[in-house]
């Protein structure tokens, strides 16, 4: 018979997740603080909506898609503050010719990890989260179930994050 | 120049992003809560019942209420903070967008000397209700613990007036009940009640600097 103390099969399973969620939500939202708070609320809500996971399916994706959610509604209620900095928009604005061939490449292969992460949080949470789950090995029926999206759309949203995130990059490489 | 070297190359910038394990104290606090044996709902609707099964039970034997029941209301009140999945209902940007919401919600203004700092910053605040009155929650986080301070009007409550403990400017009772620590006092037509997991000894500081000692 099981200790009281022994976590249930989903808790199970679900913990081992618990450094890439911290992963993700560390730079999804850009701080480590608001990241543990993130996976915690993440944890709460799958313990509590545990019944409603049905065995079998998806669980890496079923949790990411929770703390994207977590992450979203905080997004929502921090938008009633008003020292709160917007988000940035979803497609930035082309600044300048882009770079092209061996010039990205030699930027892409230089650039640091610091420079990587400011790149991402100045993109909008769903190129953030695309980028960040595609590099974490999501197939693309995991990311269209994370962010909720048809499965037709996904591979074009990707290229369109990948592509702002490439714009970003090239920003850093300008004015360093 | 195909898009797929550019690809691989992007993935290579990302993999140079560092990959932090989980802190070991959220990695503990999330296991602890995965193996209690019930879901935290179902814990937080039963003590919500036994709070109001003991309120009743009080008010059937005709007794007024003693000062053990600022103790357990507010340890009942924070438990209903930790339980919540919307703890706070005004994300803190610090104590001057808090202070003024709570205007037109309370029927005094929640009065507090304390702003937050890094030590204890400030979540954000909600309306709690604190055994029959409205009352301000301030949601403060100590590390990974945390800490709600109660504030509402003192009038007609059974302060107790011995046994209790100089904090700064203040007379407090300080208790430690089922893993909370408290510390609860008068500041004239205002009470106030601390509650806390976190350390006695933090607490007590957080105490000194809402009463507006430091």
């Amino acid at each position: 018979m099981p200790s009281a103390k022994r976590p249930a099969p989903l808790s199970e399973d679900a913990l081992r997740h618990l450094d890439a969620l911290f992963h993700f939500a560390r730079y999804l939202s850009g701080s480590e603080r608001e990241a543990e708070e993130l996976v915690q609320e993440t944890y709460a809500r799958a313990l509590g909506a545990s019944a409603q996971f049905e065995a079998g399916t998806n669980l890496r994706a079923w949790l990411f898609r929770i703390l994207r959610n977590a992450f979203l509604d905080a997004r929502r209620r921090a938008k009633a503050s008003p020292i709160v900095d917007a988000e940035p928009p979803d497609d930035p604005a082309p600044n300048g010719e882009p770079l092209r061939g061996d010039a990205e490449l030699e930027l892409l292969r230089n650039v640091v990890a610091e420079d990587i992460a400011a790149a991402l949080l100045a993109l909008s949470p769903d190129a953030r989260a695309i980028v960040l789950l595609d590099h974490d090995g999501f197939t693309e029926s995991e990311l269209a179930e994370v962010l909720g999206c048809a499965l037709g759309t996904v591979k074009s949203r990707l290229a369109r994050a990948r592509a702002a995130l490439r714009e970003r990059l090239r920003d850093y490489a300008r004015g360093s | 120049m195909t898009d797929d070297r550019i690809d691989a190359e992007l993935k290579r910038a990302l993999d140079r992003l560092p990959r932090r394990t989980a802190p070991a104290g959220l990695r503990e606090m999330i296991e602890a809560r995965a193996a209690r044996p019930r879901p935290a709902r179902v814990v937080a609707t039963i003590a919500i019942f036994a709070a109001i099964a003991a309120i009743v039970f009080v008010w059937l034997r005709g007794r007024a209420p003693t000062s053990d029941a600022i103790v357990a209301e507010a340890v009942n009140d924070h438990l209903r903070v930790l339980y919540s999945e919307r703890p706070v209902e005004i994300a803190s940007g610090g104590i001057h967008q808090v202070k003024p919401w709570f205007a037109g919600k309370l029927d005094f203004a929640p009065v507090t000397a304390f702003a937050g700092d890094d030590e204890f910053p400030l979540e954000g605040g909600s309306v709690a209700y604190f055994i029959d009155r409205k009352a301000a929650a301030y949601v403060f986080h100590r590390r990974l613990h945390v800490v709600t301070v109660f504030v509402f009007r003192a009038e007609g409550l059974p302060w107790p007036s011995t046994g209790l403990r100089r904090v700064g400017r203040v007379d407090a009772r300080v208790e430690t009940t089922r893993g909370f620590h408290v510390l609860a006092w008068r500041d004239g037509d205002l009470g106030y009640a601390i509650v806390s997991d976190v350390d006695a000894g933090e607490l007590t500081t957080l105490a000194l600097r809402v009463a507006g000692d430091k």
